[in-house]
C-alpha cells in the first residue's frame, strides 16, 4: 500500500509537470499579452481603476518583478523554470489583473471559499440524496420511485448555472429574503451552495438507488433473510453497507467537479472564489495567474482521485487481496 | 450475431432487438421525437427564424413576447426566438461535431491501445491518464483564448480535452472481447488485425459506445454555453444559450422572459438527449 501511494504520488508530480508545461505553452501562445498591452501604455499593471497613491508605489515595484519574471527579454525556458520554482516554494509573483497582490494570497484567499461552498452543498447533497436513493429502490416502482427517478433525469439535465438562476429568482424575486449578489455574510453562502447541490442531489439519489437494488439482488441478501433477519437488519446492516461503496468513489471527483464547476456560478452570485479570478484572470490576460491556479486545480483533482482509490482500497477486500 | 443466416435463426437481429426495447420505453421515444425535431429545426434555422439573430429593432427594445416577437426583444431589440433558434444550430454543431470527434479519436486511441496491449496500450492509457486528470474546464478556457473566442475554437477545445473518457471506455470494452472465442477463430482463419478490430471487435463494443455518444452530447452543449457565459465563449452578436442567460440575468426582475427562453430552450435540449442516453442504457443492457 505504501509503495502504491509513493507511485502514484510519483505519477502525480510528472502528470502535474506535464499539465504545467502544457498550460505555459498554451498560455504563452495565447494573442495579445498583458504584460506587452501595459508596456505600450507605459504603465504595467496598472489597469485597474481607482488606485490610491501608495497602491500606485507598490506597483512601481511590483513593475519591475514582473519584467524580471514575465518581460519579452526573459527566454521562454527561464519563464518556466520560474513558474515551476513559484509553484513549488509558493513564491509566485505579483498578478497582473491585481497588481497588489501575490499570487500565492489571491489563491489563499479564494481556494478556502470556493472549497466549502463545494464541501457544503455536497454535504448537502448526501443528506438529501442518500435518503431519497434509498427509498426510491425499497419502494421500488411505486409513485415514490418514480418521482425519484425523474427528478434524477430532470436535475441533470439543468446546469447549476441555470439552477443559480432559478435560486436567485425565488428568493429574491418571489420570496425575497436572501441576499443574491455580494460577499462577507454567512447568508451570502446559501444561494450559491443551494445552487450547486441540486445537481449533486440528482446523481447521488440515481447512484444510490441502482447500487441498493443491486445490492438486494445479492445471494447474501437472500442468505441474510432465510436467516430470519429483520428488514432492518438486512437493509441497513447488510445491503446498505455494501451499495454505499461505489457512492465514495463518485464522491471525490464528484467535490473536485464541483470545485471547478464554480467557474460558472460564482460570477453569478459574487462569490470571490477561484472560479470568478480563474475567469476573470482568463478574460484579462493575466497568465501568472491563470497558470497558478490550472496547477492548483489539477493538483486538487489528482490528490482527490488518489484519496478515493485509497478509500476504496480499505472499503473493498476484494480490491486488497487483487492488489497484493 | 451478426450475420444474415443468424439473423433468419433467431427471428430478431441485435439492433431489431433494441429497438424493439427502446420503443417500449415511452419516455425514451418522447425524447427521440424532440431530438428530431430539434435537430430540424438546428438545420434549418436560417429558414426557420423570423428574423436575422443580429437585426436590431431599436424601437422595439425589451419587448415582451407578442405576435410579432415570438420570444420577445432582447436590450438591443433583437428577436429572442430567431437568437433562441441559431443557438440551437450552434449547439447541435458543437454538440454533434465535437461528440463525433471525440468518438473518432477515442475509438482508435481506445481500439488499438485494448487491442495490441503491451506498450502501445502503455504509452496510450498513461497519455489517457494524463489528460484525464488535468481540470478540462480551465484547460478549454485556456485553449479558447489561444483559439479566439467562436464556435470553431469550442469545438476544437471540447474535442481535445474530451475524448480521454471514451478512450477508457473503448478499451476497456475491447480488453473483455479481445478474449472471447469468435476473435480467436477469425484469427485462426486467417483475419487481418484491422478486419478483426473493425468486423469482429467493434460491432461488439458498439452498444456501450453508442450510449457514451448520446449521454456526452449534453455535457459538450453545457459546456458551451458555459464557457458563453463567463465571456469566453462566441464572440457576439452570434447567440449562444450562455450568451443569452448572462445578458438576462441583470434583467430578470424586469424582463423574466429574457431569461426564461434560453434556461428552458437548454433545459429541454439536455433532456431530450437525456431521455434518450437513458432509453439507450436500459435498452443496451442485456438483460431481459
Amino acid at each position: 500500500m505504501a509503495l502504491y501511494i509513493v507511485k502514484r504520488l510519483g505519477w502525480i508530480i510528472f502528470n502535474l509537470l506535464i499539465l504545467s508545461l502544457i498550460a505555459f505553452a498554451l498560455i504563452k501562445s495565447v494573442p495579445g499579452s498583458f504584460l506587452e498591452l501595459q508596456i505600450l501604455l507605459g504603465q504595467a499593471g496598472t489597469t485597474a481603476t481607482g488606485l490610491t497613491v501608495s497602491e500606485i508605489d507598490k506597483i512601481r515595484g511590483v513593475e519591475t518583478e514582473m519584467m524580471k519574471r514575465w518581460g519579452p527579454t526573459v527566454p521562454l525556458w527561464e519563464q518556466y523554470v520560474t513558474f515551476i520554482k513559484g509553484v513549488v516554494t509558493l513564491n509566485m509573483g505579483p498578478s497582473f489583473r491585481w497588481p497588489t497582490q501575490t499570487i500565492e494570497e489571491i489563491i489563499r484567499k479564494t481556494f478556502p471559499v470556493s472549497f466549502t461552498i463545494a464541501v457544503l452543498a455536497i454535504t448537502i447533497a448526501v443528506f438529501i440524496g442518500i435518503p431519497l436513493g434509498v427509498i426510491a429502490a425499497l419502494k421500488q416502482n411505486s409513485w415514490i420511485d418514480y418521482l425519484v427517478s425523474a427528478l434524477v433525469m430532470i436535475v441533470s439535465a439543468i446546469p447549476n448555472y441555470v439552477m443559480a438562476v432559478f435560486v436567485i429568482f425565488l428568493f429574491s424575486f418571489w420570496i425575497p429574503i436572501l441576499p443574491t449578489y455580494g460577499w462577507g455574510h454567512p447568508k451570502n453562502y446559501i444561494l450559491p451552495v443551494l445552487a450547486m447541490s441540486f445537481g449533486p442531489i440528482g446523481s447521488i439519489a440515481g447512484y444510490m438507488r441502482t447500487s441498493l437494488l443491486d445490492a438486494l439482488k445479492q445471494d447474501y441478501i437472500r442468505t441474510a433473510w432465510a436467516k430470519g433477519g429483520t428488514e432492518r437488519y438486512v437493509i441497513f446492516g447488510h445491503a446498505m453497507k455494501n451499495s454505499l461503496i461505489p457512492l465514495v468513489t463518485i464522491l471525490g471527483p464528484m467535490i473536485s467537479h464541483l470545485i471547478l464547476g464554480t467557474v460558472f456560478v460564482e460570477g453569478m452570485f459574487g462569490v470571490p472564489g477561484m472560479g470568478q479570478y480563474f475567469s476573470q484572470a482568463a478574460n484579462s490576460r493575466d497568465y501568472p495567474l491563470m497558470m497558478a491556479q490550472t496547477v492548483i486545480f489539477g493538483l486538487i483533482l489528482m490528490v482527490m482521485n488518489l484519496i478515493v482509490d485509497i478509500i476504496y482500497f480499505f472499503l473493498d477486500p476484494r480490491i486488497r487481496i487483487s492488489r497484493r | 450475431m451478426k450475420n444474415d443466416k443468424n439473423k433468419k435463426k433467431m427471428g430478431r437481429s441485435y439492433w431489431s432487438n433494441i429497438w424493439r426495447k427502446f420503443k417500449r420505453n415511452r419516455l425514451a421515444v418522447f425524447g427521440l421525437v424532440f431530438v428530431v425535431i430539434l435537430i430540424f429545426l438546428g438545420i434549418f434555422a436560417p429558414w426557420l427564424a423570423p428574423y436575422p439573430y443580429d437585426e436590431v429593432h431599436y424601437e422595439a427594445v425589451w419587448t415582451p413576447p407578442n405576435r410579432q416577437f415570438l420570444a420577445g426583444t432582447d436590450q438591443l431589440g433583437r428577436d429572442i426566438f430567431s437568437r433562441l433558434l441559431y443557438s440551437l444550430r450552434n449547439a447541435i454543431f458543437v454538440g454533434l461535431g465535437a461528440q463525433a470527434f471525440i468518438t473518432f479519436i477515442g475509438l482508435t486511441i481506445g481500439l488499438s491501445a485494448g487491442f495490441y496491449g503491451g506498450t502501445i496500450d502503455n504509452i496510450l492509457m498513461r497519455i489517457v491518464d494524463i489528460i484525464y486528470s488535468f481540470p478540462s474546464y480551465l484547460l478549454n478556457i485556456i485553449l479558447v483564448l489561444v483559439l479566439g473566442r467562436g464556435y470553431f475554437s469550442i469545438f476544437i477545445a471540447i474535442s481535445a480535452t474530451g475524448w480521454a473518457g471514451m478512450a477508457r471506455l473503448v478499451r476497456g470494452q475491447t480488453l473483455s472481447v479481445k478474449s472471447r472465442d469468435f476473435v480467436e477463430a477469425a484469427r485462426a482463419s486467417g483475419a487481418s488485425n484491422s478486419r478483426i478490430m473493425f468486423r469482429y471487435i467493434l460491432p461488439n463494443i458498439i452498444g456501450p459506445v453508442i450510449y457514451a455518444i448520446f449521454s456526452g452530447i449534453p455535457g459538450v452543449m453545457l459546456l458551451e454555453s458555459g464557457l458563453s457565459l463567463i465571456g469566453l465563449g462566441v464572440r457576439p452578436p452570434m447567440p449562444s444559450w450562455g450568451l443569452m442567460i448572462s445578458e438576462a440575468t441583470g434583467q430578470f426582475l424586469y424582463n423574466p422572459y429574457m431569461l426564461l427562453a434560453p434556461a428552458g430552450m437548454l433545459v429541454l435540449t439536455l433532456l431530450s438527449f437525456n431521455f434518450v442516453a437513458f432509453g439507450l442504457r436500459d435498452a443496451l443492457s442485456a438483460r431481459e
